[in-house]
C-alpha cells in the first residue's frame, strides 16, 4: 500500500524541497543502532536538496560522522542537559518551519510532555498515542491477528514469580521499562539479572514475559495524524547476536492485518514512523512484542526496495513531492565500513580502565538510561501492570491457614534459635489429600500408588506418616533401607533406585523388595546376577530411562541407537518371572511444569517402543521428582487425570502407577525459626538485618524463594512479608550467607523479633548443615 | 544436494530481471535431466535391525521436539548426521549409525518423522542453481575419481526434501541438508530454487497443493519463476 498524499503548500518556512530543513535525532551506529543514519539516508535519497541536521547527545556516537548529515548538532549527554532549555530551543527550531524526526524512545516520551499538544513539524506520537502502546500490554493491538505473549510484572512476591517462571519452563525474558530483556533460565540468573536491571532503570518495574519460539518479523509504518500512509513487512533473515536485524526482505503488508492496523492508526491519531516486532511461530501465529513509536533501524532496507517510509512522513507532513527512490532489490543486508571523521568532532579518548577490571567499562555513550532514570523520577507513564490474564497477584505472598495453626501452637520466644518447626497438621494433611488423590485416580484396572522419597527428608515423623497413609517408600542406599524397616516398612513395601542403591550391601535386609530399577545397563546385568544367585528379591525389575534431551546424570542414555539397542537385547534377557517396570523421575521444579509433562509423554513414547521392540510388557510405572507443592496441587488432580487417561494408549499393560511427589509433600511440612538479631538503617529505611538462622538452615535458598513470617511481638500474629528493599543478612562470617533480599520488614520491627521461613521441609531440612557452631 | 548457501561466488544482480523476461516455454526445462528420478528410500531388512533405528529415530524426535509444535522442523537430524555422500541402498540400521547422510536420506527420515508425528507430509523434490565453483567442490569431494555427479547438470544440482500440509492447508517445504523452510518465492542466482515436485504415496495424482502463491500439482514438475 501507498497512499497518494495530496500536494499542498508547506505550513513552515521551508517553502520549497530546497530549502527543507529536517531534525534527525539518534545517531547511533553500533551492533545495536538508531535508525538515524538510515532516516537521513532515505531522506537524501528522497530530498536531495533538503537540509538534514542530525542530532545526537554524545560525539561518541559515530552516526555524526555520516556523510547525509549536513549539519551536527550536538548535545550535551542526557544526564548532564539542562531539560528546559533544551526543550526551549528545540520549540524555536519547529518554530523556524524545521521538521523533526526523533529515532530516541525516550526522547518521542519526553516529547509528549514537553509538546502536550504536539507541534506541526514535529514528526513524533503524542502522549495518549504512546499510553496506549507501552509495554508489555500493549492496548493498542486489539483487532490485531496477534497475541501478546503471556508477562507478569516483576513488583509481585518472589513466591509468585518464581511460580510463573516454572508455569513457563524457565523460558522467560526479564525486561527493562522501555528496552532490555535478559534470559533468567533459574532462581540465582534471576534475582542477580533483576539487580543489575533495577538498578540501572532506577525502579522494581520490570516485567517477566514468556519467550515464544519462531522467526522474527516486523512491520514498518509512516503516519502522519492518524493516517496511515505506507507500511511494509521485514523478516529477519539473519541476526546479530543481540537478535537484531542485520538482513532482511520486504513485502506488502496482508489486507487482513493492514485494515485492523489502519484504524488502530487513526484511533491513535498516529504522527510518525512505528515498528511493530512480532514472533510468527511454526503454527503460523503471530506475536506481538512491542510496538516502537519510531522507525525501526533497518528503515533504510525498506527503501532500497522503493518503499520509502521516512520520505512519505515527510511528504505527508510537508505536502513536498519525493523523488521516488529506485526498487534495488526485494532483499537488503548489512555490512562494516569505515568512515572518515568530521575534523569538527575529532574522536575523544577512551575512558581509563577501572582499577582491577578488565576493559574501559563503556556505558551507551549518550547516558540514556540515566535519562530514563531522570524521567522516572518525574513519575512518566507509572502504569500499574498487576494482572496476568486477568490473575490479580499481591506482592506479599499468600500463606496456607494450617501454618498459622500449626506455628500458633510453639512459643518461639521460648525456644533456642534458629529452630526447625514441623508443622503437624500441615504434614498430615498433605499426606492425607494425597492419599485421597491416588484412590480418586483408582479404578479396577489401574492402581494409583503413592511413594515417599526418604532422602527429600529423612525425619522418622514423615517416613511414619507415609506409612500410615498406605504410602511405598523410595530408597536410594540401604541405610535408607534400614531405616525404613526400622519405622515399620516391610522390605515388599520399598522400591530401591539411584545410582548407588547398593552401598552398605554388607546389611542388606532378608525379604523381597517391591521393584529394583536400575541406572545403568551394567547394573541391570549385576542385579540379574544377584537375583538369579539369591543374594536378593523382589517383584519387579525395572529400568530408569534417560531419555534424550534431557539434562541429567540419571538413568540409561538412550540418546544413541547404540545404547538404545543394548537395552533392547538386555531387557529382552530379563527372565520372564521378573516383572518389568520403568522409573521415570524429573525435578518439574527446575526443568518447569509443561517442560515435565512433554518429557513425561515422551517417556510414555520410549515405553512403547520398548515393548514394541522387546515383547516385554511394563506393567509398573514409577513416576515423579521435584514437584513444587503449588504445581501439583494447582490442577493436580485434573493433569494427573489426564497423564494418566495417557498411559493406556502408549501403554495398555500398565496396572500400577507409583506416583512420587518429591518435595511437594514434605517442603511445606517444616519452617525455620530465626531471631533479628541487629537492623541496620540508612536514611531511614532498614536496609539490612542480621538474623540468627543462616544459609546452613536455609540451603535451598540459591534455588528458590522462601516465604516468610513476621510475628508481631506484641499480639503474636502472623504478617506475611512482601517485596520491599531490605536484605536479610545470615549470622555466619559467609559472603553468600544472605538469607533473603527485597523484604518489607514491618515499621516496627525490633531486635529480638521472630521472622519463619516456611517451604523449608524438604531439602533445605535434609541437606542443612552444621556450621558456624564450634 | 547442496549444505548450505555460501558467499564465496559473484552473483549476477542482473540475472533477476533477465530471468523474469524470457518465457518458460522458449527454455530448456530446468528439471529435464531428472524428469523421472524418484525420492529417495530409506530401506528396511524387515528384521528387528531396522525396527529398533527407526523406532530410535521417531521417539528421539519426539523427544527433542521439547513439546513445540509439531509443525517444527526435526533440525536435529542435522545436527546429528553430517551432510554428505550416502550410498544407496540404505537400510535404516545402517543410517542411523551414519556420520553422514546425503539430502536424500535426510529427507527421507523427515519425511518419516513427519508421518509419526501424524502431519500430513509429501516428498519433495527440487532443482537448484548453484555456481561453478560449488558443482566443482562437491565433484571433488564426492567421489574419488573426479566423475560427473548424476545430481549435477552444468550449475544445477537436484535436491530432496519433505513438505508438510498445515492446518491452514498450506504447503511448507522443510529442507532437510540445510534445516530450513524453502522459501516460496522466485529468485535466480546463488542457491535459488528453480523447480519443485511434491509427491507421496497418499497423494492423487492431480491433487492442487498451495505453496505461497503457487499452486503445485501433485507428482509434477513445475518451474518457479
Ligand atoms: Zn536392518
Amino acid at each position: 500500500m501507498r497512499e497518494q498524499v495530496k500536494s499542498e503548500t508547506f505550513k513552515g518556512s521551508n517553502k520549497n524541497k530546497g530549502s527543507m530543513k529536517i531534525y534527525i535525532s539518534g545517531l547511533y551506529s553500533g551492533t545495536n543502532p538508531q535508525p538515524g543514519v538510515g532516516i537521513a539516508r532515505s531522506l537524501r535519497t528522497a530530498f536531495p536538496g533538503a537540509k538534514l541536521i542530525g542530532v545526537e547527545y554524545s560525539n561518541r556516537c559515530s552516526g555524526i560522522h555520516w556523510k547525509d548529515f549536513d549539519d551536527i548538532w550536538l548535545q550535551r549527554p542526557w544526564e548532564e542537559i539542562n531539560l528546559t532549555t533544551h526543550a526551549e530551543e528545540i520549540r524555536k527550531v519547529l518554530d523556524s518551519g524545521a521538521l523533526w524526526i526523533s529515532s530516541i524512545d525516550l526522547e518521542i516520551m519526553w516529547f509528549a510532555r514537553v509538546f502536550p499538544d504536539g507541534h506541526p513539524n514535529l514528526l513524533t506520537p503524542a502522549a495518549a498515542a504512546l499510553e496506549q502502546i507501552a509495554k508489555p500490554a500493549i492496548s493498542a493491538h486489539e483487532g490485531l491477528p496477534v497475541k501478546i505473549p503471556t508477562f507478569v510484572t516483576t513488583e509481585i512476591s518472589d513466591w509468585d514469580l518464581h511460580a510463573f517462571c516454572r508455569q513457563h519452563d524457565w523460558k522467560v525474558w526479564l525486561k527493562g521499562p522501555y528496552y532490555e530483556a535478559v534470559r533468567a533460565g533459574n532462581w540465582m540468573e534471576f534475582e542477580e539479572r533483576r539487580r543489575i536491571l533495577s538498578k540501572a532503570w532506577a525502579t522494581e518495574k520490570l516485567f517477566l514475559q514468556t519467550h515464544v519460539s519462531g522467526y522474527e518479523e516486523s512491520i514498518a509504518l509512516s503516519a502522519y495524524r492518524g493516517k496511515l500512509l505506507d507500511c511494509v513487512r521485514m523478516r529477519k533473515r539473519d541476526l546479530t547476536e543481540l537478535s537484531k536485524t542485520w538482513a532482511g526482505d520486504i513485502s506488502e503488508v496482508e489486507e487482513d492485518f493492514l485494515r485492523p492496523l489502519r484504524e488502530i492508526i487513526r484511533k491513535l491519531d498516529w504522527t510518525g514512523g512505528a515498528e511493530l516486532e512480532m514472533v510468527r511461530d511454526a503454527d503460523n501465529q503471530l506475536w506481538l512484542l512491542e510496538i516502537n513509536p519510531r522507525f525501526p533501524a533497518w528503515i533504510h532496507g525498506s527503501t532500497i526496495t522503493g518503499r520509502n517510509m521516512p520520505a512519505i512522513l515527510v511528504e505527508g507532513a510537508t505536502g513536498v513531492r519525493q523523488q521516488i527512490s529506485p526498487v534495488l532489490a526485494e532483499e537488503f543486508t548489512r555490512v562494516v565500513m569505515e568512515i572518515p571523521v568530521r575534523s569538527e568532532y575529532p574522536l575523544s579518548p577512551l575512558p581509563e580502565p577501572l582499577g582491577g577490571e578488565i576493559g574501559h567499562s563503556l556505558k551507551h555513550p549518550s547516558g540514556l538510561i540515566q535519562f530514563a532514570s531522570r524521567l522516572h523520577k518525574t513519575d512518566i507513564f507509572n502504569e500499574e501492570i498487576t494482572e496476568e490474564n486477568g490473575k490479580t497477584f499481591f506482592n506479599a505472598p499468600k500463606v496456607p491457614a494450617s501454618f498459622i495453626d500449626d506455628l500458633d501452637s510453639f512459643d518461639l520466644h521460648e525456644m533456642q534459635t534458629p529452630a526447625s518447626l514441623f508443622l503437624e497438621n500441615t504434614a498430615s494433611g498433605n499426606f492425607r489429600s494425597a492419599s485421597e488423590l491416588v484412590k480418586e485416580l483408582s479404578s479396577d484396572e489401574l492402581n494409583v500408588t503413592n511413594a515417599y522419597s526418604i532422602k527429600t527428608n529423612p525425619d522418622e515423623r514423615l517416613i511414619k506418616l507415609a506409612l500410615d497413609s498406605g504410602f511405598l517408600a523410595e530408597t536410594i542406599s540401604i541405610l535408607e533401607v534400614k531405616k525404613a524397616i526400622q519405622i515399620g516398612f516391610k522390605p515388599e513395601q520399598l522400591i530401591l533406585n539411584g545410582p548407588g542403591k547398593w552401598w552398605r550391601q554388607e546389611i542388606l535386609p532378608e525379604g523381597k523388595f517391591y521393584s529394583i530399577f536400575c541406572d545403568s545397563i551394567e547394573e541391570l546385568e549385576q542385579v540379574l546376577e544377584k537375583l538369579e544367585n539369591g543374594k536378593t528379591r523382589t517383584n519387579f525389575l525395572g529400568v530408569r530411562l534417560r531419555t534424550p534431551n534431557v539434562r541429567s546424570r540419571f538413568g540409561i542414555p538412550i540418546d544413541t541407537p547404540e545404547v538404545f539397542e543394548k537395552l533392547i537385547e538386555a531387557v529382552r534377557r530379563i527372565p520372564k518371572k521378573y516383572k518389568f517396570a520403568v522409573h521415570f523421575h524429573m525435578a518439574s521444579s527446575n526443568v518447569g511444569v509443561g517442560h515435565w509433562w512433554h518429557l513425561f509423554e515422551s517417556m510414555l513414547r520410549w515405553c512403547n517402543s520398548i515393548e514394541a521392540l522387546t515383547g516385554r510388557l511394563i506393567e509398573i510405572l514409577d513416576i515423579g521428582g521435584g514437584w513444587f507443592p503449588e504445581d501439583l496441587q494447582k490442577d493436580s488432580a485434573e493433569n494427573f487425570k489426564k497423564a494418566i487417561a495417557l498411559i493406556p494408549e502408549f501403554l495398555p499393560n500398565v496396572r500400577r502407577i507409583i506416583s512420587e511427589p518429591g518435595k511437594a509433600l514434605a517442603q511445606p511440612t517444616m519452617a525455620v525459626a530465626m531471631q533479628i538479631l541487629e537492623l541496620r538503617n540508612s536514611a531511614e529505611t532498614v536496609t539490612e538485618a542480621v538474623v540468627d538462622g543462616s544459609i546452613a538452615e536455609l540451603p535451598m535458598y540459591f534455588f528458590f524463594p522462601h516465604r516468610i513470617l513476621y510475628q508481631n511481638a506484641e499480639n503474636g500474629s502472623w504478617k506475611s512479608l512482601s517485596r520491599g528493599k531490605t536484605r536479610l543478612l545470615g549470622r555466619l562470617c559467609m559472603e553468600h550467607d544472605i538469607v533473603a533480599s527485597n523484604v518489607e520488614l514491618p515499621e516496627n520491627a525490633q531486635v529480638g523479633d521472630i521472622l519463619v521461613f516456611c517451604d523449608a521441609g524438604a531439602y533445605d531440612r535434609s541437606m542443612s548443615y552444621v556450621f558456624g557452631r564450634g | 544436494m547442496y549444505l548450505d548457501a555460501g558467499s564465496n561466488n559473484l552473483i549476477n544482480l542482473e540475472m533477476s530481471s533477465v530471468a523474469k523476461a524470457v518465457p518458460a516455454f522458449e527454455k530448456k526445462r530446468v528439471f529435464d535431466k531428472w524428469k523421472y528420478w524418484q525420492p529417495s528410500q530409506i530401506s528396511h531388512h524387515g528384521k528387528i535391525c531396522c525396527e529398533i533405528a527407526r523406532e530410535w529415530i521417531t521417539a528421539t524426535d519426539f523427544s527433542e521436539l521439547n513439546g513445540d509444535c509439531l509443525y517444527t522442523g526435526p533440525r536435529w537430524l542435522r545436527q546429528r548426521f553430517k551432510w554428505g555422500a550416502s550410498a544407496f541402498p540404505i537400510f535404516w540400521c545402517e543410517a542411523v549409525r551414519r556420520d553422514t547422510l546425503d539430502c536424500g536420506a535426510l529427507a527421507a527420515i523427515s519425511h518419516e518423522v513427519f508421518r509419526v508425528r501424524n502431519v500430513k507430509t509429501y516428498r519433495v523434490q527440487v532443482v537448484q542453481k548453484f555456481s561453478e565453483v560449488a558443482i566443482s567442490q562437491w565433484t571433488n569431494s564426492w567421489n574419488e575419481g573426479n566423475e560427473p555427479l548424476p545430481w549435477v547438470n552444468d550449475d544445477l544440482i537436484y535436491h530432496e526434501g519433505c513438505a508438510i500440509e498445515t492446518a491452514n492447508r498450506q504447503l511448507k517445504v522443510w529442507d532437510a541438508s540445510a534445516g530450513w523452510w524453502l522459501d516460496p518465492k522466485p529468485a535466480s542466482g546463488y542457491g535459488a530454487l528453480l523447480a519443485i515436485r511434491v509427491s507421496g504415496n497418499n497423494l492423487p495424482i492431480g491433487k492442487i497443493l498451495k505453496w505461497g502463491k503457487y499452486n503445485l500439482q501433485a507428482l509434477e514438475w513445475r518451474e518457479i519463476f
